[in-house]
């Protein structure tokens, strides 16, 4: 039988609270998922150029980066990388100088006692390096899916099993996060009032979560022996070229050019 | 008391409801039904103010639910303790270290003196006959005994409104027919009930009316629950039976 109080309608005013940790728990959730979900920017872009290929340019340029003491090559990257961050969307531009600039700028404080002893150019160099170092793994990794970046390291001979971890990594963030989330909005649904102990709510979230990845584990680890793991893993390795990869190919020639002509 | 008008949401641009009209009157009890990937499961996230319409508007008795209102923090947790939300997976809705502390979460919030508490908790232990469980801690518990103690946990609240998504999920018949009983009493005290099933065997009697949404995200039949049980040729076209 429902108890009497249950019955009645319940009078009550809530009390003013500070719930400003799980609302920003909740956005910054939900900000992670809506990248890691959207529906890509392949479709997006205006040539559809192979995962591999772009992390290999993106490589190369690094790695001509840090062995290059020519001031003229390390502009040369810097324009190249600032012409090819013009030819994406507003939004992506951003994305990548929100990362690539506070990086410069650290660098930049970090190798100041140079400057103050009179050495401009190198501290200039090392920041406008990192500066395109960044910017471009950046651009690669706003460009393209989570499933592309992983098709690409397979392109590139990465190990399959460390492509595995990686995936496996990914799609667990995403089920955790979920799952983070649901225990977010519940606790929310249900702090109708002032919580006195909030932290005891959240480490309960974070108990819980341990626990179910815990399980999670577990499960994926006997469904892998149920199929017959042996720590061995082969994908197949897809490489489609298009005309399109023409043009990181392309750019890494005169990269390369520019690099010689530079060191001569 | 529940007034959905126009209403429409998407996820990261994929359409999850579409131009949904939905009146719920106080104390009546209503079956949301559709297949997997309707939206049923969004639909009553909406009406619990968890996701806001991108068109539309709903109204929870006489004040429009939107960021903006949900953002005064006082207005979202009287809201949220007018409407009560049970969660598909029950895992998710419970994360305090014993059944007491859960089920007294809601009623401490509330500020209400802790003899009261005592009181609130012992009645939905015995209400949902859980009283064994009461210092056991919520994740080793089974499946059945997870969701009595999440029912138990907004009960104590006491809600106008209950809105549980697929309440007889996994559960085994016992434990679907005493569910059934609560919600019963809980109807019979002239609370509203919005629930999502797909399970029509356990639910008998429960609801006066019945939603349909379709796999478009529409509402394609909003009638008296018989009559759309026993339409069988409209619940088989609507990939329901």
């Amino acid at each position: 039988m429902i108890p009497e109080w249950l019955a009645r309608n319940e009078q009550y005013t809530p009390r003013s609270d500070r719930d400003a940790f799980v609302d920003k728990s909740i956005v910054s959730i939900l900000g992670l998922f809506s990248r890691f979900r959207s529906p890509g920017p392949r479709g997006r872009e205006k040539l559809n150029i192979n995962a591999g290929v772009k992390l290999a340019s993106a490589l190369l340029l690094i790695l001509l980066l840090s062995l290059s003491h020519s001031p003229l090559f390390v502009v040369f990257a810097g324009a190249l990388m600032l012409a090819l961050l013009s030819l994406h969307r507003g939004e992506l531009i951003l994305r990548v100088l929100r990362v690539g600039l506070p990086v410069a700028a650290f660098t930049f404080v970090m190798l100041l006692p140079f400057v103050v002893r009179g050495n401009f150019s190198g501290p200039l160099m090392m920041t406008t390096k990192v500066f395109v170092s960044v910017s471009a793994v950046k651009l690669f990794a706003s460009t393209e899916e989570w499933e592309s970046i992983s098709g690409a390291l397979r392109a590139l001979f990465v190990p399959q099993l460390f492509i595995l971890v990686l995936d496996i990594t990914i799609k667990y963030l995403l089920l955790l996060g979920e799952y983070s989330l649901r225990m977010l909005y519940a606790l929310k649904l249900r702090s109708v009032g002032r919580n006195r102990n909030k932290t005891a709510s959240l480490s309960g979230i974070a108990g819980i979560l341990f626990l179910q990845s815990r399980e999670m584990a577990q499960d994926m680890y006997a469904a892998m022996e149920c199929r017959c793991f042996t720590g061995r893993y082969r994908a197949r390795r897809v490489a489609k070229f298009s005309p399109a990869d023409l043009v990181p190919l392309m750019i890494d020639a005169l990269l390369l050019l520019v690099f010689f002509m530079a060191r001569t | 008391m529940i007034d959905l008008r126009g209403v429409s949401c998407s996820y990261d641009g994929i359409e999850a409801l579409s131009g949904i009209n939905l009146r719920v009157r106080r104390g009546e009890s209503v079956a949301v039904i559709g297949p997997n990937g309707s939206g049923k499961s969004t639909l009553l996230k909406l009406i619990n103010g968890i996701i806001l319409p991108d068109t539309g508007s709903y109204t929870f008795d006489g004040d429009e639910i939107t960021g903006r209102r949900l953002r005064d923090a006082t207005f979202a947790k009287r809201f949220h303790q007018r409407v009560g939300f049970l969660f598909q997976n029950a895992d998710a809705q419970l994360f305090c270290s014993v059944v007491h502390d859960e089920i007294a979460f809601g009623p401490r919030q509330m500020g209400l003196d802790e003899a009261i508490v005592e009181v609130r908790v012992l009645d939905c232990l015995k209400l949902l006959q859980i009283e064994h469980l009461r210092l056991r801690a919520p994740y080793r518990l089974s499946e059945g005994e997870k969701r009595k103690v999440a029912i138990a946990s907004i009960l104590s609240l006491n809600p106008d409104v209950l809105v549980l998504d697929e309440p007889m999920n996994g559960l085994d018949p016992k434990t679907k027919r005493f569910i059934r009983e609560v919600m019963l009493s809980f109807i019979a005290a002239g609370k509203t009930l919005l629930c999502s099933t797909q399970d029509f065997t356990y639910v008998e009697g429960l609801f006066v009316r019945g939603v349909v949404i379709s796999a478009d995200h529409v509402v394609v039949r909003d009638d008296e629950y018989q009559s759309i049980l026993a339409d069988h040729e409209f619940l088989g076209h609507c990939n329901i039976v």
